[in-house]
């Protein structure tokens, strides 16, 4: 049920992710945010249980910093992936966390975005774009179609707008609202909280 | 090379239990077995001679329902209730229902579904009675602690935590706890929904049990951020009264309480039918 979107652009990572939460057909919040920084450079992204979802960030969130603190050292973006799957596959066969990821990162050292796809089995892909979650499902193809490499920020916005209006067009569980984040050199920056009305002809009402 | 450790490493294990609240609860010490799943294994135990007739129809048993089977198994877990609250301007509202019951039979009328935490913070129990009462009295103790090794009121924020780890660390075990820790602290009204499958969420209003959806439906037509106190309880309350005219696992009477700087306070105690037909009264009068 719940939907994360990302992709690689030029110099930054744009991460997507819709603000409910939930508990079987009840809405319990409807400004809730999956999309959790890691540190400065980045975003990890959670969906599924929700309980599950904040331990193990929780869990990554405060190993990196420990990290950091011991080695006097920042993770790259893959180190932590690795890390990440790691934790899930020796959680799977014991007390698994039933959660999917979208790890999106920015490494200074390389001066580029990465996006990993992990999932609750201990899978773990670097991927261009991709999404967790039924929206999966809908906004697939479309990345495929119009998904470039290297896309100005404008570009990908645009892009990201056009996946996020799909998944509220087709996805019969009501989900308009979404938190989009980007990381680039400087940082996390909340990009815009978009509420989507297809009804308005597709026009886009945003909320900042 | 080096390596990321957990937290609980050696060096530091002296340092984190002077902070930590590891007591004979935190850990797991209940006897299941030692399978994913404990409670849902409990719950296919379906009685003896029934077993022996699935064990003959072994693709009978794989393809029944899981509803037909959660309703034969032998351990069972209820959730007939109707909690609420909501933050505003002024403080916190909690307004809750007082019916307890087990399957069709009404066991009792006059539960209470409040347990104080501490002076300026309320839990409220939805599910297993028994569990939410166990669980919040131990926060209750918990929070005492706290105030007195650091000498300083412990925040809502903190306290639904400290709730959040236990019950995560038991979250395979059948617990059943719908509970919402609501109080006033140095950041103003606050409300945390706390669950057994070990989420917890921040939130302006929450509706919790069987009768939620009842409740959720005046909540939401009702509220806003600027209520006087008088609207704010009256809301709390109709928004119990009608969950307790649609739901029938919710009923007996209608207990309000409100929280500010000053603490908790028990607003009113009303017989629920009672409740349903004054409000109409009123209604027809104001015509």
């Amino acid at each position: 049920m719940d939907s994360l979107v990302g992709f690689v652009g030029k110099n930054y990572v744009l991460i997507a992710g819709d603000t409910n939460a939930g508990r079987s057909i009840m809405r319990l919040k409807d400004d809730f945010d999956k999309l959790v920084p890691i540190d400065s450079h980045k975003i990890l992204a959670k969906s599924g249980e929700i309980g599950d979802g904040n331990q193990f960030c929780n869990l990554i969130i405060r190993n990196v910093s420990l990290y950091r603190i011991r080695n006097e050292t920042e993770l790259t973006t893959k180190s932590v992936a690795h890390y990440t799957r790691r934790q899930l596959a020796t959680a799977i066969r014991k007390n698994p966390y039933s959660v999917n990821l979208l790890l999106g990162g920015y490494d200074k050292k390389d001066q580029k975005g990465s996006l990993y796809y992990l999932d609750y089995l201990g899978s773990s892909k670097k991927i261009n774009y991709g999404a967790q979650g039924y929206a999966a499902l809908f906004v697939g193809s479309i990345l495929d179609r119009f998904w470039k490499e290297d896309l100005d920020f404008e570009d990908g916005l645009e892009l990201m707008k056009k996946c996020l209006r799909e998944v509220e067009k087709r996805l019969i569980i009501g989900t308009r609202c979404f938190l989009i984040k980007m990381i680039n050199s400087d940082g996390i920056s909340v990009v815009e909280k978009v509420m989507i009305n297809s009804k308005n002809k597709n026009e886009i009402e945003e909320e900042n | 090379m080096f390596t990321l450790g957990s937290v609980l490493d050696n060096d530091f294990k002296s340092t984190i239990e002077d902070f930590s609240f590891e007591t004979e609860f935190s850990t797991n010490q209940l006897m299941l077995p030692n399978i994913e799943k404990p409670f849902e294994f409990a719950q296919s135990i379906i009685g003896l001679e029934k077993d022996l007739q699935e064990n003959e129809n072994q693709l009978m048993f794989h393809q029944q329902k899981k509803e037909e089977r959660k309703e034969r198994a032998l351990i069972k877990g209820y959730k007939g209730t109707t909690t609420l609250a909501f933050i505003y301007e002024k403080g916190t509202v909690v307004a809750v229902d007082s019916r307890a019951t087990s399957g069709q039979y009404i066991a009792s009328q006059s539960v209470q579904k409040v347990v104080p935490v501490n002076e300026y913070m309320l839990g409220t129990l939805a599910g297993g009675a028994a569990d939410c009462q166990f669980f919040l009295a131990h926060l209750g103790r918990i929070c005492n602690l706290y105030e007195l090794r650091n000498n300083e009121k412990i925040s809502v924020a903190a306290a639904s935590k400290l709730l959040n780890n236990i019950l995560y660390s038991y979250r395979n075990y059948g617990l059943s706890v719908g509970s919402m820790i609501c109080g006033y602290d140095t950041r103003g009204p606050q409300l945390y929904y706390i669950d057994s499958d070990g989420s917890r969420l921040k939130n302006s209003l929450f509706s919790v049990g069987s009768g939620s959806p009842f409740a959720y439906g005046v909540l939401d037509a009702g509220y806003r951020w600027d209520l006087s106190k008088e609207e704010a309880l009256d809301l709390g309350r109709r928004a119990i009264c009608a969950a307790t005219f649609k739901d029938s696992y919710s009923g007996g009477t209608v207990k309000v309480y409100h929280i500010d700087e000053n603490g908790w306070v028990k607003i009113s105690d009303d017989d629920a039918s009672e409740l349903w037909y004054r409000y109409e009264e009123k209604e027809k009068k104001k015509k």
